[in-house]
């Protein structure tokens, strides 16, 4: 079994290298005015936002499994933790934006980014790009503080905003838990309302992929799918809340962690096969044509790995580690 | 007024006390992951009709979405089976909460509302993309507030009840 602080390890570096990386070709693409370096960026951008939900919530096992190590200043744990959560909620906002302007660039053949909604759409992406990457760093070199000794000048955090974070990080767990007993109760909902939303429009048009409602055109169903990401940013956020109020509760169960993976693969797929020009190759299926068999496989495993989502949602309680 | 007897022989039969305690993975929360699938099987669908009706996806002909009504029927029936087989796992829990009875009638409306628009907007073949929007409009807008309440309310279930089995206040 592999040791929670080595999972940290191993993921916690491409939301940083990542988000560097990404916003390089996006600001070569803004330059060059590259349209294709532009989807490539924004593609990047919205997968490191769903790798960064994994190596975020494994920072909490970590910190678990060094508590009780007298050689590590749960100070430093903790600047290091305020620094992540304000670099991921940053990263999941540029991700939201970039699967937006991805979706808007996939649907539209000619030259998208001259109409104006598109260009607010880059420089709200420009502008959540170059603050990620800034929370990124000291998130960066707050976790390194942890375990290198040599560079820091003492047990007690330096950075402001991390300290920052890290005053806000028991706030989430006060609204979620605290405040009322209400609150669990309503994100529940809206988890089940953002779940339908999902399920419904990307069922629909996988159906139709499928070869169910043949006899309807494939392009217009395209304009369904910003309602699912809808669907997709409530449950991304309502989730994030959940576990910011129980992580104790989440990081070890381990139908939980199947679920997230579960997530990284459904969410990629909508990503890669809705929202670029996969699905234009899909656009010209017109009332009664048969899609190609590579489309209907992709449409499969997309229903099979939202509803395995929704089956392995609801058998957290049964994976509680007690 | 005193809770029937009748919820307690249901809770002492062996499929209630299966369901409810059996730590086979294809006891409660079983039933519970397919009673989800069914949810959205019969309101996603419904959403989507909703939404194409309200104007959503303007570009798709009307007349074949009613192919989504045999994902609607899919998921009633999967939604029925499985209710009640949670019924029986814990019938005084579900009886005794007044959100039971909000639920059940939210989603009695919810169907109704789901066959009217079939007759009025799916019904005749004939009629014009148009005329089939402006005659669902306020049947769709319907839908939609109905099955946010019920899943609310269904929701809600496991927050709100007063007995969780017979001889236990929760």
């Amino acid at each position: 079994m592999m040791n929670p602080v080595r999972i940290h390890l191993l993921l916690n570096h491409s939301p940083i290298i990542g988000t560097i990386i990404a916003l390089g070709i996006f600001v070569v693409s803004l330059i060059g005015n590259r349209d294709e370096l532009k989807q490539a960026s924004l593609a990047l951008f919205a997968l490191i936002a769903l790798v960064a939900i994994p190596a975020f919530m494994s920072g909490y096992a970590a910190q678990n499994a060094m508590k009780d190590n007298p050689d590590v200043s749960m100070a430093l744990i903790q600047a290091h933790q305020g620094a992540a959560l304000l670099a991921f909620i940053s990263l999941e906002l540029t991700g939201f934006v970039s699967l937006l302007g991805l979706w808007r660039f996939s649907r539209t053949v000619k030259n998208p980014w001259m109409t104006r909604p598109a260009r607010v759409n880059l420089i709200a992406l420009l502008v959540l790009a170059a603050a990620t990457v800034g929370l990124m760093a000291i998130t960066g070199t707050t976790g390194g503080d942890i375990r290198h000794p040599e560079i820091v000048s003492g047990p007690e955090p330096t950075s402001v905003i991390a300290a920052w974070g890290a005053r806000i990080t028991p706030v989430f767990q006060f609204v979620v838990i605290d405040y009322s007993m209400w609150v669990w109760p309503i994100l529940e909902d809206l988890h089940f309302l953002g779940l339908i939303l999902l399920l419904g429009t990307t069922g629909a048009l996988n159906l139709r992929v499928l070869g169910f409602l043949k006899q309807l055109p494939v392009a217009p169903f395209h304009r369904f799918i910003p309602w699912g990401i809808a669907g997709l940013i409530v449950n991304i956020i309502t989730g994030f809340l959940f576990f910011m109020g129980m992580p104790g509760f989440y990081v070890p169960n381990i139908v939980f962690q199947i679920k997230m993976l579960a997530i990284i693969l459904a969410g990629g797929n909508l990503l890669f096969f809705y929202c670029t020009s996969a699905f234009r190759t899909l656009e010209d299926l017109g009332p009664g044509e048969d899609a190609p068999r590579f489309a209907k496989f992709i449409a499969f495993s997309s229903i099979f790995l939202w509803i395995a989502v929704i089956v392995l949602g609801r058998y957290i309680p049964f994976g509680e580690v007690t | 007024m005193a809770v029937p007897l009748i919820f307690k022989t249901i809770e002492e039969s062996g499929l209630s006390t299966w369901i409810r305690d059996s730590p086979s993975i294809f006891a409660y929360w079983f039933i519970l992951s397919l009673h989800a699938i069914g949810m959205g099987l019969l309101v996603g669908a419904s959403v989507v009709i909703d939404l194409r009706i309200l104007g959503v996806a303007r570009d798709l002909p009307m007349a074949p979405l009613k192919g989504l009504y045999k994902v609607i029927w899919t998921g009633f029936w999967i939604q029925l089976a499985s209710g009640i087989l949670l019924l029986i796992a814990y019938p005084t829990k579900a009886f005794t909460n007044p959100d039971f009875y909000i639920k059940l009638t939210l989603i009695g409306v919810g169907v109704a509302v789901m066959q009217m628009i079939w007759k009025r907007v799916f019904s005749d073949s004939d009629l014009s993309d148009s005329t089939m929007m402006m005659k669902g409009k306020t049947l769709a807008t319907w839908s939609l507030v109905l099955w946010a309440g019920a899943v609310t309310a269904g929701r809600l279930l496991a927050y709100t009840y007063n007995f969780l089995k017979y001889d236990f206040r929760g």
